[in-house]
């Protein structure tokens, strides 16, 4: 991993330059040429269309904008987009494709109304699967604790433990049958965006 | 009416939300947006005496800054409570003048919201201060009287008996002084707005509950013909009454828009929306409460004193919601405004009856522990059928019901009365507390456009807006049920000025406005197949009779308001103005109910309260939608708990404003702040009230949580703490 | 946000060198967490940025070694957090990280760039028309007259009361960790206490670092007090905040007497705080509760309060006597 930027010590104060980034987002790989100052966040919003992840505080305060880079959970509002370069990035919408059956802890946000308006709810799943994945869903007070990361104003807090708790165990059983699935590599294709 | 209890339907919009697929204001991703960026006011009150744009101005991207001197024939659109449409009357950026910390002083509008954000830091201001009031002692705080202003004419004092008279008299008398600090919604959508004009039409999409008021707002303050404006707002991200009207940044974003001829989008900051939007004011009460020895509670005072701007007057209705909780014959209220240098106040979930009923039921508490008598005993000995402040009857009131199967679902019989005498194995305390709340039971005027086609789908088109309540769901499952087809056959469209007029949707009437005005519609539409269907409609779809008479669609549209609303009420409702009616109808008075036990555990060293168990039950009529009902009781709860406990906004009275203006600051409860919540419901119709038999629940979820959590305290340490929020020094 | 430079360092002397030439107005980007957030605020306005997250030799976590514990400054919060050899071993050190934040900030925040985490006082971070002396040296410290809550009650000054945020440089401090830098002028070494530094007249001082250092390495230094240790934190909510008193706490015991102990205090200090004294008060002594007691009122004695943060010292007592009560218990 290097860069073709190049550090300018004089020069101040500087121009914006843009900053070549590759990463790979859902599936897909992608080029971009990109301001420094674009969180994670908003080149997924505004750049890419992906607005699933949620901006609430954009100070990683609120968890709204939880997404995946290689296979963790982070704060995408806190994320130079920059900071992305050779990753891997999972959203909301690469959890379960359109037309594909839902991830177990998407159903089970609906079998246990572990939500209300929704707008907290992409990052809420985003981090319970990682929750999950950590090995941080062993327990009602573990879930808690580890779900704490993410707000939900509308209080739907015992549906969001009832449904990690409820999905954890499905997604042990998934997981388990499609061992090595997410190691395959995405096709080598680039987007330009 | 079919009595069964309704199914337990999920969620509808749940698949969507789940997959990130529902697409809220700021969703709007769409090339070529210009995006908008405030900067605002440093000073706690004054006028500018200088606007330095230019370097804002020459930064890359930049392709517009508007601020007073540039900005035009914009006007306010006034205030919702006054005859008007916005939040607060004051619009900002029309004229140098600065009410308050916070406001915005300038939009800067750029290519990206980077480069927007960036130049809005390079404004430069200078300004003429002036004197400023922001805490309600402070001098130059003007004391106002609501009986003596415009406002008692849709809020009148409570005055039932002589009140005065009948406390001097009573053998037992409490007397106690409560607060609360301000409180800010905080949804986690940020408030945010897609301005764009396509062909002369103004379109807006925007989160709000008041869809009709943006849109009528907007033509008011723009000058605009609102038969050329659309206002869309599908989905709300929580609103909590935050998004109740008309905010300043929409008129700007419109402006901005017209003249870049290109959408504009605006997401406002978390720390700036603390201040362009509304908040819950400060609050304090004094109450008396006078009781029999026997614990019969005979008089009552409840004055209010709370916060308000200076531009505006925004109403107290503490003592009303007080007055409705018991059958006390004499009751005496009073509401007092303090006028402030703040934006306006403005509704945050059970604005009133969330402290009206901390106030009054931490004092009935006293009184329980002043006499010897059970907390729940008390309250069940002074239950009543009648409204003691107009003695109409109420519609319906089963609070006795909710106390008696909440104490049996909680345990209540395995309560120890004396402060202190329950004990954990850890050595910690445990307090049980309980208490009960109410809300006006409010209907809204509506129109309910429903559609059938032969492709057997319904499209229901309806005044009210979605946040999370669950509306669209229980649109779902009374016209699943009345037309006998899969909810999923059911498309709603709803928070859209272009399907029906658009009643702000708050104060938990949404349901009962819209409910039965489409069960009607429903009715309405079974008439017209009967009529298609000489045989008999009998073990046939809708659409297969529909297809049989040959028609490509069947329409019908339904009209209902509330009882003794005049037909003129339809056109304030098409006019964006606030229609609502009630709690007081000519026949009945109708309030919903509801009863909290609490458990608190306080560590017995560094004393951290926690809540790890509390059981709710709701007498809010006809349950149509149980699930999201019971989730709406939950969230309820979460905001009882956050407001006893967590939530205060902070004013340093130097500097004007909020100072704690962030998610990290002002503390949210978390899902570590969270356990058991068990919710259980009466269910039983309340049909003198409306057809549908619903009364309202988002709001009552919330009325008294607080209180039996002070009064769970007060079992477990034996401390009365009369102030919210309730934090780890007070206990200590 | 100001516009800046951005270059990734390919490796630790890459960054040594460009973070040296590109002058004082240049900031290292590890996490992000802190300096970011900053950056939105307007805080930090940098006018160059230099990526480290490229720097895999530093991402180490090593328990292997004999007498101590390596951390490269690039291991995440998260992972230091979960590994068996720290949970098991050193469980003060695990619950600092773990209870510091959100586990989507610790999988971002790094150890080394935690050590830097800058003060959450409002009036710091909040900008115009806040005084303050550590974003606006000169222009005087709001929180004395004002909201304090959450402010000093030792290591503060007339130019500054803000409180150090973090949690892992307490109990890092507590276990005498040292700090490995790279700059300039060569490698060096220090203690962690010797990292941070009272505000005293210039509050925008917040390290002993030298311009252009950067931290590579933690080391703490395996010991018996590892086992029995906690780090007990108190917050207004029950996750996802910032302490209102923390405690690390380590003892070793013999039998029932206490051989050693160790305290530091977090969330009550301008800088980490070690609370030698307490320590003293220990030693050589029976454990019981009164003992634990008495160990925090000489862990809280000396402390100034302001106006609305008295209330920290008796729970700072508190909190001290459970957190030994609780290490005890692991020994």
């Amino acid at each position: 991993m290097s860069s073709s930027a190049t550090l300018r010590t004089g020069g101040h104060p500087p121009t914006p330059g843009r900053v070549a980034v590759e990463l790979v987002v859902n599936g897909v790989p992608l080029a971009a040429s990109l301001d420094p100052r674009r969180s994670l966040l908003d080149l997924l919003r505004e750049q890419l269309g992906l607005t699933g992840a949620k901006k609430g505080c954009d100070h990683g305060q609120c968890g709204a904008c939880t997404v995946h880079v290689d296979g963790r959970r982070v704060a995408s509002c806190l994320t130079p987009a920059v900071q992305a370069h050779g990753r891997q990035v999972l959203t909301i919408e690469g959890l379960s494709p359109a037309g594909s059956p839902l991830h177990p802890m998407q159903q089970a946000f609906i079998d246990h109304d572990a939500l209300q308006c929704g707008y907290c709810t992409p990052g809420q799943i985003m981090a319970a699967v990682a929750c999950v994945a950590e090995g941080h869903a062993t327990s009602p007070e573990q879930i808690r604790e580890y779900m704490s990361g993410n707000l939900c104003r509308c209080g739907a807090y015992v549906g969001i433990v009832a449904a990690i708790e409820d999905a954890a165990m499905k997604m042990a059983a998934t997981t388990m049958a499609t061992a090595g699935r997410s190691a395959e590599m995405p096709e080598a294709r680039h987007a330009a965006v | 009416m079919n009595m069964m209890p309704f199914a337990d339907l999920a969620r509808v919009d749940a698949h969507d939300k789940v997959r990130g697929a529902v697409a809220f204001a700021a969703d709007d991703a769409r090339p070529n947006l210009a995006y908008g960026a405030f900067a605002v006011a440093t000073i706690g009150k004054g006028r500018l005496a200088s606007l330095d744009v230019a370097a804002a101005e020459a930064a890359d991207g930049v392709r517009l800054v508007l601020t007073h001197a540039n900005i035009g024939a914009v006007a306010s659109a006034g205030f919702i409570m006054g005859g008007g449409y916005g939040f607060q009357s004051h619009q900002p950026l029309i004229s140098p003048e600065i009410a308050y910390r916070g406001e915005p002083i300038a939009l800067v509008v750029a290519d990206s919201l980077e480069a927007a954000t960036h130049a809005a830091a390079l404004v430069r201001a200078t300004y003429e201060t002036a004197p400023f009031a922001v805490e309600l002692d402070a001098p130059g705080v003007e004391v106002v009287d609501q009986a003596e202003t415009p406002l008692a004419h849709f809020i009148p004092p409570v005055a039932a008996g002589d009140a005065d008279a009948a406390y001097a008299r009573a053998p037992v008398q409490i007397d106690a002084r409560f607060a609360s600090a301000p409180q800010h919604q905080n949804p986690i959508e940020l408030i945010a707005c897609v301005a764009e004009w396509q062909a002369g039409r103004l379109v807006i999409h925007e989160g709000t509950q008041n869809a009709e008021a943006v849109r009528h707002g907007l033509a008011a303050a723009l000058g605009l013909d609102a038969g050329l404006i659309d206002v869309v707002s599908p989905f709300v991200g929580g609103g909590f009454g935050q998004k109740n009207s008309l905010q300043g940044h929409t008129v700007l974003a419109a402006e901005a828009a017209r003249r870049l001829a290109r959408p504009v989008k605006i997401v406002v900051p978390r720390a700036q929306l603390y201040h362009l939007a509304s908040f819950r004011p400060a609050n304090r009460h004094h109450v008396r409460l006078g009781a029999d020895r026997s614990g019969r509670m005979l008089a009552a005072i409840h004055e209010a004193q709370a916060q308000t701007s200076r531009h505006d007057l925004f109403p107290g209705e503490y003592a009303t919601t007080s007055a409705r909780l018991y059958g006390i014959a004499d009751f005496r209220g009073k509401d007092e405004l303090l006028r402030t240098d703040a934006q306006t106040p403005g509704y945050m979930r059970a604005p009133f009856e969330h402290i009206a009923c901390f106030a009054f039921e931490s004092c009935v508490d006293e009184l329980a522990y002043a006499l010897g008598i059970d907390p729940v005993a008390l309250r069940l000995a002074n239950d009543t059928t009648v409204d003691a402040v107009t003695g109409r009857p109420l519609s319906s009131r089963h609070v006795g019901q909710c106390l008696e199967r909440g104490a049996a679902m909680f345990g209540w019989e395995r309560r120890s009365m004396a402060p202190g005498s329950m004990r954990a194995e850890d050595g910690g305390l445990i307090g049980w507390g309980v208490a009960i709340g109410t809300y006006a039971g409010l209907r809204a005027p509506a129109i309910a456009k429903l559609k059938l086609t032969d492709d057997g789908r319904v499209e229901i088109r309806v005044g009210v807006h979605e946040m999370g309540q669950g509306v669209r769901t229980a649109l779902a499952a009374v016209l699943a049920r009345k037309l006998g087809i899969a909810p999923e056959h059911i498309v709603a469209i709803i928070g859209d000025t272009r399907a029906a007029p658009q009643h702000l949707t708050a104060g938990s009437w949404g349901t009962a406005t819209a409910i039965p005005v489409v069960e009607a519609a429903a009715d309405a539409l079974l008439a017209r197949l009967a009529e298609l269907a000489p045989g008999g409609v009998s073990n046939r779809e809708p659409a297969q009779i529909l297809r049989a008479a040959g028609l490509p669609e069947l329409a019908v549209e339904v009209q209902g308001k509330a009882p003794g609303q005049p037909d003129a009420i339809y056109d304030r409702l098409k006019a964006g103005l606030p229609s609502i009616g009630g709690p007081v109808y000519p026949e009945f008075v109708t309030y919903s109910y509801i009863a909290h036990f609490v458990e608190v555990r306080v560590e017995a060293t560094t004393r951290r309260v926690r809540v790890p168990r509390v059981v709710s039950v709701a007498d809010c009529g006809r349950v149509v939608s149980p699930r999201t009902a019971a989730s709406q009781v939950r969230g309820g709860v979460v905001w009882g708990i956050g407001a006893a406990l967590r939530e205060a906004s902070e004013v340093d009275p130097r500097y004007g404003g909020f100072l704690n203006a962030d998610l990290a600051e002002y503390a949210l409860p978390v899902n570590a702040d969270i356990g058991a919540i068990e919710v259980a419901f009466v269910d039983e119709p309340d049909t003198r009230f409306n057809s549908a038999g619903v009364k309202g629940l988002g709001e009552v979820s919330m009325a008294g949580v607080a209180a039996a959590i002070a009064n769970a305290i007060h079992h477990a340490t034996g401390k009365r703490l009369r102030e919210l929020p309730i934090r780890i020094e007070d206990v200590l | 946000m100001q516009p800046f430079d951005y270059v990734r360092a390919t490796s630790v002397a890459d960054a040594v060198r460009a973070f040296g030439a590109a002058g004082p107005d240049t900031r290292l980007l590890a996490g992000g967490t802190t300096l970011y957030d900053l950056m939105k605020l307007g805080v930090e306005t940098p006018a160059h940025v230099i990526d480290v997250n490229g720097l895999r030799e530093l991402e180490t976590i090593d328990t292997s070694q004999p007498d101590e514990l390596v951390f490269g400054a690039l291991a995440r919060m998260s992972d230091v957090a979960a590994d068996p050899v720290i949970a098991g071993e050193y469980p003060a050190l695990a619950e600092s990280l773990w209870r510091a934040a959100s586990q989507q900030l610790r999988n971002m925040a790094s150890v080394g760039g935690n050590l830097l985490q800058r003060t959450r006082c409002a009036y710091f971070r909040g900008g115009e028309p806040f005084a303050c002396n550590k974003r606006a040296p000169g222009s005087g410290c709001a929180a004395q007259e004002g909201i304090d809550r959450g402010h000093a009650l030792f290591g503060g000054s007339e130019a500054c009361i803000a409180v150090y945020p973090g949690d892992w440089a307490v109990a890092l401090a507590a276990f005498e960790a040292q700090v490995d830098v790279e700059g300039p002028h060569g490698p060096r070494s220090l203690a962690i206490e010797a990292l941070h530094v009272e505000p005293g007249r210039t509050p925008d001082v917040e390290t002993t670092l030298a311009p252009g250092e950067i931290i590579v390495r933690i080391r703490v230094p395996k010991t018996p007090l590892g086992r029995a240790s906690t780090y007990h934190k108190i917050r207004d909510r029950e996750s996802y905040a910032f302490a209102l008193v923390s405690v690390a706490a380590a003892l070793r015991m013999e039998g029932d007497m206490v051989a050693e102990a160790r305290l530091a205090l977090g969330g009550v200090a301008t800088r980490p705080w070690r609370v030698r004294a307490a320590e003293a008060v220990l030693r050589g002594q029976p454990f019981t509760p009164a003992l634990a007691r008495r160990a925090g009122e000489a862990a809280l004695s000396g402390a100034r309060p302001g106006r609305m943060n008295a209330f920290k010292v008796e729970l700072g007592i508190r909190a001290v006597a459970d957190a030994l009560s609780i290490a005890r218990q692991r020994g």
